[in-house]
């Protein structure tokens, strides 16, 4: 599939902002099943320098700096993105995958292996997710089970996620602990993705976050509104022996062709769309607009 | 007088285990015994004498560390014991090429770790090891540096192991202290003890620190013969400011904080009062984390947005660079041999302290089974707090510890708990042993280290202590490398300064420094005139009436309402207070609470604080008798504030010794820091500030025409406490008139405390300012100057005595021209502040985000 997505930005500072430097994770990365075709991003008014570069995690930065004084601040992305990330869905539910239990993952974890030693810095604690309670251990160990498949489990704990927790949007920020979201049960994509992974690593298994888009469908019959997509988060898990396999709680699915990816890491931390530092005395406004057209 | 000679060594008793002064059989080692002779020669009065030298020495020079939340509040006394620490030159060679070896295997570790990580993909270090460690900062990852050596300075904790050689027991490799307190060290004892220390042939440090403001100058990413280097401080409550301060005007390079510092257009600059000045080197005591708030933690204010990049582009250079606290990580320790192994193909020179690192299965069981025996760490947290010491717990303690590293094995390490060795310390008039640690530093030079021949030896408070640490108290001593042979004296050597950025530049002034040392113009200028104002005041308030009814003359109620006009401490007695008893009605109690309430804005108390922190800000200007009258000022307004129901003449007393000792302090500024080192900004903050209170002070006891005898009261208070009765009576030689007081206290052109003359001289020296216009057109804060100081030399006594009409009690054209006069200069202030100072922007996150680390 083929997509455009249009990801805009506004900051409306009450007070002048005289200047500020500011760093984005909005270019969509390489990724298994999916292919950038083109990229433009249009930072107002013109930033006086602009530099991209790679992260830790292989994600693209840019990086830019404004150094006259400005009131607003609007950054736009335009992507076009090439998805076929689909065409693996049935090696997931293969035996390849769905065979390996928690103990075997864990035996695999020993190894030295290149891939498995990229993978395992993905048990340590993170950022944001940290010093996490026994809730989420007691959480995780219902579905994950040292002879039950780690594919099945992980499916399960995906499952249970997205019966367990409501979405409310406003009752967390990005640094709500993720204990207090646990016993709360409620959150947003962000917050599901690193329950999940806090889970996975209670367990001593590798998790990643990811940041990307997902295409809404319209009720049926229905116009799509313009802008009415948005930015998403996911988790993905490590099956020693197998690979990565993503998974979306928000949606209790596999991310199939609608999911677009722009980063990975750790947690929300690593990969922020947007961030900086600004020089003024005002507080800010956002207003964030995504919009994903289907090209075929 | 008895005799005093003792025989230190026989009355010497060690109490446990390994004691620096005995060989391992038992006996004293020879140059123990040459420091215990010159000892006993001197006697034991001489050297409770010397220590109390000492003491007094570190105190004049206002040596200090300050402790956290230390109810004995900041800027503690650095403690120096007189009995150094012995080391001889052949021990010292082995430790010297251990600490090279070992810099120099931490400085392939850094370079791996944020490069091509080796040491994990050859599983040579356990990958949580590294990215388990908060101080691991991804964000560095592939970061070029621009330095020969990837660290630069590298510190190693030192003690003596139970097989009587010097282990290693820590690492600090982010920003580690303590360089600038070993100079001091050495600098004291040498002139306490200078006939023992010149007999004991002591290897000089004064090599060593060429070597340190040699790297820092090859540090510079473009070959420059005149780099710019600035020392980074998160400020003056950080623990260790006075050394940042000491080593600033030691090295002579400018003292910064992040908010004098910006990135633009790729570089790195320092605001100074002229404009920006690019910077290539900074020597930085913040910490990684706090280095660059859009990269890393985003909540802070210590360092400067964007720096990173900076690094990134090779346009500065950061020492050490930022990420290198990941070395702070006792779980390297275990692997440390291996390390040597695979980089240098070596094994260790130092032994190290025994370490467990959990995230191994052996290793994890072993620490389980023994914890009460062992001493608990986290790899990335080595503070007090994460510490524990396994026999100090209880059961239940232990078993919430052994659920802790089960949870996450990974971030614990266990090592053994020894008793490293004693040494002698001088309490009292007895020699008792004590533990120690020492703290030897590394510098790179060329493709080697260079090691100083000493180091920071740090000493447990008692007897019982076994952990040091300064944070904990206990005192510290110089460190003697001695030689066989005399040591020859070093020329003085000061090298050829070679940074272009002077700290003796006005133009170069980091604008922080010069905003302080304008404020510490305008604090001393308020303590003082606020002083002598209620002095003056509590004076006739005792003289007069009964101090605590209402005030039965018109005269006094005038002086008290000037009292809350001149502190602005509303409403006071100049306005009615909306509820409570009024001000008025107990005239002694809001005295009291106008002088000594330092919570209260605008009084005395408050006042002196601010001058306090305005002054400990710009420390590193400061010649050692400003210390010592600053101390003495702290002092006695201290021994004051602890007063419960101090007697009036107390106060008074107070105040008096107060003044004067402030009288002393602005002299010793005057002649200790230079015109262009920004001296001219504390002269602009105290001019204006003089003149703000005398205008204030006038329009309160002048504009208003009372009766005679009252007036003429009046007229003699303002004079006492403008300090110019007997000017007055000079110059004039009559009785005390409206007129020519006028003349004598505002209009005078000669007079230095005449508010024309005043002006006129801050017009001058506002001139020299690197941003003002010297020919043509003046800028916006030398406007309202010139005008204020024209409308003086318009205005006439005659005029500004009179009231507008007669049966009218109010002079108008002196109330017009007051407050006139009164608008100008804040205008002038505000103008100022804007121009030079522009700190006004706040640093605001674009996401306001909480950071939980």
């Amino acid at each position: 599939m083929l997509f455009n997505v249009t990801h805009i930005t506004k900051y409306k500072y009450d007070a002048p902002v005289s200047y500020g430097h500011n760093m984005a994770t909005l270019r969509p990365r390489e990724s298994m099943g999916q292919e950038l075709l083109d990229y433009k991003i249009a930072i107002t008014p013109e930033p006086s320098e602009t530099s991209e570069r790679l992260d830790f995690f292989g994600n693209y930065i840019t990086r830019f700096s404004m150094q006259t004084e400005h009131e607003e601040l609007k950054v736009k992305t335009q992507s076009r993105v090439k998805r076929d990330y689909g065409r693996y869905r049935d090696q997931f539910f293969s035996p390849a995958c769905k065979n390996i239990t928690m103990d075997q993952a864990l035996a695999t974890l020993n190894s030295t292996e290149p891939e498995i030693l990229e993978a395992k810095q993905f048990t340590l604690e993170s950022t944001f997710i940290r010093k996490t309670d026994k809730g989420i251990l007691e959480y995780a160990q219902k579905s994950f089970q040292g002879n039950r498949s780690v594919f099945e489990a992980s499916f399960e704990l995906m499952q249970r996620i997205y019966t367990d927790f409501d979405f409310v949007s406003g009752f967390t920020t990005i640094s709500t602990p993720i204990n207090e979201v646990m016993q709360e049960k409620k959150g947003v994509c962000q917050d599901f993705a690193q329950i999940a992974i806090a889970c996975i690593r209670s367990m001593g298994l590798p998790a990643k976050y990811i940041s990307g888009y997902i295409e809404t469908l319209p009720p049926p019959g229905e116009e799509k509104l313009v802008g009415a997509d948005a930015s998403h988060a996911w988790f993905a898990i490590f099956i020693p022996g197998f690979g990565w396999v993503d998974f979306d709680p928000t949606n209790n699915q596999i991310p199939l062709d609608q999911h677009i990816v722009v980063g990975w890491g750790r947690d929300y931390y690593d990969v922020p769309p947007l961030k900086g530092v600004v020089y003024g005395s005002g507080t800010s406004k956002l207003k964030v607009s995504v919009d994903i057209a289907r090209m075929e | 007088m008895p005799t005093t000679k003792t025989n230190w060594l026989e009355s010497y008793r060690t109490y446990q285990g390994y004691d620096e002064l005995y060989t391992s059989a038992a006996e004293v080692k020879d140059y123990w015994k040459k420091l215990f002779a010159q000892f006993e020669e001197l006697g034991v009065n001489e050297l409770t004498a010397r220590q109390k030298d000492m003491d007094w020495l570190l105190s004049e020079n206002g040596v200090t560390y300050n402790v956290y939340n230390d109810p004995k509040g900041m800027h503690r006394p650095w403690n120096l014991n007189l009995v150094p620490f012995l080391l001889h030159q052949n021990e010292w060679k082995t430790v010297k090429a251990g600490l090279r070896q070992r810099a120099e295997l931490l400085n392939h570790i850094l370079k791996d770790i944020y490069g091509e990580r080796s040491l994990i993909k050859k599983g040579v270090v356990p990958h949580e090891v590294i990215y388990g460690h908060k101080g691991f900062l991804r964000q560095c990852s592939g970061i070029p540096q621009v330095t020969q050596k990837y660290l630069s300075i590298y510190a190693a904790d030192l003690a003596r192991g139970t097989d009587g050689r010097l282990w290693v027991v820590n690492d600090r490799t982010e920003a580690p202290s303590g360089m600038g307190y070993t100079l001091e060290n050495r600098s004291t004892t040498s002139r306490i003890l200078p006939g023992i220390y010149s007999k004991m042939n002591v290897t000089r440090l004064s090599g060593f620190y060429q070597e340190l403001n040699q790297m820092l100058e090859d540090a510079s990413p473009t070959k420059k013969e005149h780099p710019n280097i600035v020392i980074l401080t998160p400020g003056s409550h950080n623990e260790t400011y006075f050394e940042h301060a000491y080593l600033a005007s030691f090295l002579g390079y400018p003292l910064v904080q992040g908010n004098d510092l910006v990135v633009r257009d790729g570089f790195l600059w320092m605001k100074s009062l002229q404009g920006l000045k690019q910077i290539d080197v900074v020597l930085r005591r913040v910490d990684d984390a706090f280095a660059d708030p859009l990269e890393l933690r985003e909540d802070s204010h210590l360092g400067v947005a964007g720096l990173l990049d900076v690094v990134r582009r090779k346009n500065v250079s950061i020492i050490n660079p930022v990420g290198s606290g990941v070395m702070e990580n006792p779980g390297l320790i275990p692997f440390m041999p291996g390390v040597a192994r695979y980089f240098l193909d070596e094994d260790l020179i130092l032994p190290q302290i025994a370490s467990w690192w959990c995230g191994q299965e052996k290793e994890k069981k072993y620490v389980l089974e023994n914890l009460s025996k062992l001493v608990i760490k986290q790899i990335d947290s080595t503070n007090r707090e994460s510490i524990h010491f396994g026999e100090f717990l209880n059961s239940g303690e232990l078993d919430q510890l052994k659920q802790k590293i089960a949870q996450r094995p990974y971030r614990f390490v266990a090592q053994e708990r020894i008793s490293f060795s004693t040494a002698p310390n001088l309490i009292e008039e007895h020699l008792e042993p004590r533990n120690l640690v020492t703290r030897a530093f590394c510098i790179a030079s060329g493709n080697d280290y260079a090691v100083m021949p000493g180091g920071l030896v740090r000493v447990a408070p008692d007897r019982e202590t076994i952990r040091v640490s300064n944070q904990r108290g206990g005192t510290s001593k110089d460190f003697w490398v001695l030689a066989d042979d005399p040591v020859k004296e070093d020329k003085i050597r000061l090298w050829q300064r070679r940074s272009s950025l002077s700290i003796s530049g006005l133009n170069d002034l980091p604008s922080l420094t010069a905003e302080n040392l304008y404020w510490a113009g305008r604090y001393v200028g308020r303590v003082l005139i606020n002083a002598r104002f209620l002095r003056m005041t509590l004076g006739q308030l005792a003289m007069i009436q009964n101090r605590n009814q209402e005030p039965n003359s018109d005269k006094l109620r005038i002086l008290l309402k000037t009292v809350t006009h001149l502190t602005g401490t509303y409403p006071g007695f100049a306005k009615k207070a909306k509820e409570g008893p009024q001000a008025i009605e107990h005239p002694y109690a809001e005295m009291l609470s106008v002088i000594k309430d330092k919570d209260r804005v605008g009084s005395l108390a408050h006042t002196i604080n601010m001058f306090g922190n305005a002054y400990y800000a710009i420390r590193n200007l400061w010649s050692s008798d400003m210390w010592r009258v600053f101390e003495d000022i702290q002092k006695v307004w201290k021994s004051f504030q602890d007063e419960e129901r101090p007697s009036m003449t107390g106060i008074l007393r107070v105040l008096n010794r107060l003044i004067t000792r402030l009288i002393a302090f602005m002299g010793l500024i005057e002649e200790s820091i230079m015109i262009k080192q920004g001296l001219l900004l504390y002269f602009i903050g105290l001019q204006l500030e003089q003149s703000m209170l005398t205008i204030t002070k006038c329009r309160s006891l002048l504009t208003i025409k009372y009766e005679d005898a009252t007036e003429y009261d009046l007229l003699e208070y303002l004079l006492t406490s403008h300090e110019s009765l007997n000017i007055y009576r000079y110059s004039y030689r009559s009785y005390i008139q409206l007129a020519p007081v006028l003349n004598l206290v505002l209009l005078d052109l000669e007079y230095p405390r005449s508010l024309t003359y005043m002006i006129n001289r801050l017009q001058k020296d506002i001139v020299r300012l690197p941003q003002s216009e010297k020919d043509n057109h003046l800028t916006s804060y030398q406007k309202p100057v010139f005008e204020a100081f024209s409308k003086l030399r318009l205005a006439e006594s005659n005029t500004l005595a009179a009231t507008s009409e007669s049966g009218s009690y109010i002079r108008q054209d002196l109330d017009t021209l007051l407050e006139e006069l009164s608008n100008l200069l804040y205008k002038t202030s505000q103008a100022i502040t804007s121009t030079y100072f522009n700190h006004t922007d706040e640093q605001n996150q674009l996401i306001v985000q909480t950071f939980p680390l």
